[in-house]
């Protein structure tokens, strides 16, 4: 799709069926359907949309390979009438029996661009690492008139992911995730208090990177894990544009307007003075001295 | 310590209505005992699914807490929601008088095994899901019978220390009575829990939020000037206890074992 002037996003803040990718086609089907009469030219769905996120050992039942999957024809299909990201578990023709945790950017029939998920939570409630194979790549793609990035929920958390996508000119920084609720104790909060840490460095990212931040998490439950929604788009200048409900399914549109990173990057230039080959060296020098301890 | 009492109804209001449906069950059961936690639990359940939807059950041994059982129909009541009494004596006495023993925890874990035993009767016959009543502080210590009392389909309170249901049981609006009563198991006449475990719930809470969200060890929390004793004790509990908090280990044989590598989710396809 090429946007001139400005694009229409919608999010899909849903809660998908646990192990049911069938059943989640068509809910996926339903919804691209409204943001096509709605005009929108991009939908975004939350991490691991077409499967549920508490897999375990399902993992290998629900994994697609994009290639050869019927499923993803349809939504092949579907991405001629308009742009999509969505989560899936993805297993590589060329590497059989790895399955990655990841996220899909279609246009125009075709696969713009796969992330796999980098930074696997594995500790505490997550048990990510013991099911999926680890991505290897933090990549900016072009899309129309604009350069994308992919992450996947706890690779926000990590800012060099974000900081790879600036390096590599994305002007939308596209974060689909299931990030559970925690925390109760803040009296003030429509939402759990985790949620207040993807609201600062979607803010943060967006601002220091001139790029607009588009996070879509879930809802719902699953297996007494309540997933905290609280979906928020950030514009280049760090400033707040749509803010979906906490805890409940939800559905919007929202207009963005690409000439805003161009704008904040002439008044802020972090990316014209970003300095990669400084950074490139520093990490060479770091990894190089952690090989020798 | 404190909680977002709106935040926290929100999420088990959903919690229970959502894991009922997709288990299948249209209504929800609960043992009430007259006791804070069955009681916060029922109006959690009433505002999630409607008093039409809800049932009580209160099941009495002897004289031993009347006044639970005056509350407990008050709490129905109030609520509006449909409520049986069924007096355990007849099987307790039954069993006893052929195996007789002084030991009041013996006696205690059979009344809450039997219980819960009419509890999963009820469902089958109601189609009701039963919900748990535990909460964190008695998880934690193991104070509850195994099979018995924490024995249930979902437990939505299991995250909430009891000094927190206190607090959710104000914003409930239950009844001051109840707020203000002696927590019991109703194990014997006049029995405590603070009596029995040899702490109140304010202190053991104090500490488990130290040792279990902090995840202070106890030579740190002792540290920080909590009473020697009392953390040793809380922490030993806790340790001795794990066995109730999880499904009865599999004997590993083969290459794919139950509990160990065969690990599905629980709301799998709902």
């Amino acid at each position: 799709m090429c946007y001139l002037f400005s694009m229409k996003v919608a999010i899909a803040q849903m809660s998908p069926v646990l192990g049911r990718v069938d059943k989640n086609l068509e809910i996926h089907l339903e919804f691209i359907e409204k943001a096509v009469k709605e005009k929108a030219d991009l939908i975004i769905f939350p991490e691991l949309s077409l499967t549920g996120y508490s897999l375990k050992d399902l993992v290998p039942e629900v994994a697609l390979r994009p290639e050869t999957s019927s499923i993803m024809a349809r939504l092949l299909t579907a991405s001629k009438d308009i742009d999509l990201v969505f989560g899936l578990v993805e297993e590589r023709t060329e590497n059989p029996g790895l399955f990655y945790n990841s996220a899909a950017y279609l246009t125009g029939g075709e696969i713009a661009h796969i992330h796999r998920k980098v930074f696997l939570p594995t500790s505490g409630m997550f048990e990510e690492a013991r099911f999926f194979a680890r991505g290897h790549d933090f990549m900016a793609f072009p899309t129309g008139s604009n350069r994308a990035g992919l992450l996947i929920c706890r690779d926000l958390l990590h800012y060099s992911s974000s900081y790879c996508l600036l390096a590599g000119g994305a002007g939308l920084i596209i974060a689909i995730s299931a990030a559970p609720g925690r925390g109760i104790t803040d009296e003030g909060s429509q939402g759990f208090e985790s949620s207040q840490n993807w609201e600062l460095i979607g803010k943060a990212i967006s601002y220091f990177s001139s790029a607009y931040v588009i996070y879509c998490n879930r809802v719902g439950l699953e297996d007494g894990v309540t997933f905290a929604g609280g979906s928020f788009i950030y514009t280049p200048d760090g400033e707040l544009c749509l803010k979906l409900p906490y805890l409940e399914a939800a559905f919007s549109i929202q207009e963005i307007d690409p000439d805003l990173i161009r704008k904040a990057r002439k008044n802020r230039p972090y990316k014209r003075d970003d300095r990669p080959e400084v950074i490139w060296r520093s990490l060479g020098r770091l990894l190089r001295e952690k090989d020798e301890d | 310590m404190k909680i977002n009492c709106p935040l926290v109804t929100r999420v088990l209001t959903n919690f229970i209505r959502e894991e009922s449906q997709k288990a299948g069950f249209e209504r929800n059961i609960i043992g009430l005992s007259g006791g804070l936690d069955s009681t916060v639990c029922a109006y959690l359940a009433v505002k999630a699914v409607g008093s039409p939807s809800v049932f009580g059950l209160i099941l009495p041994y002897r004289d031993y807490d009347q006044e639970g059982v005056s509350l407990a129909e008050e709490v129905g009541r109030i609520l509006g929601i449909k409520f049986e009494t069924i007096d355990i004596s007849p099987q307790i006495d039954a069993y006893f008088s052929g195996h007789p023993t002084d030991n009041h925890v013996l006696k205690g874990n059979k009344m809450a095994r039997e219980r819960m035993s009419i509890l999963y009767d009820y469902s089958a016959r109601l189609k009701a899901m039963i919900l748990g009543t535990s909460n964190k502080t008695e998880l934690l210590i193991g104070y509850g019978t195994i099979h018995g009392d924490m024995a249930c389909g979902i437990n939505p309170m299991g995250d909430l220390y009891k000094t927190q249901v206190r607090e959710l049981g104000q914003y409930l609006k239950v009844p001051e009575k109840i707020l203000r009563r002696k927590p019991t198991a109703g194990l014997w006449p006049d029995q405590t829990d603070e009596d029995e475990i040899g702490l109140s719930y304010e202190e053991l809470d104090r500490i488990l939020i130290k040792l279990v969200d902090e995840r202070l060890t106890a030579d740190e929390v002792i540290r920080a000037g909590l009473e020697e004793k009392k953390v040793r004790r809380v922490a030993e509990l806790i340790r001795r206890s794990e066995y109730k908090r999880k499904m009865p280990p599999v004997a590993k044989l083969s290459e794919r074992t139950i509990g160990h590598d065969f690990l599905y989710p629980y709301d799998w396809g709902k």
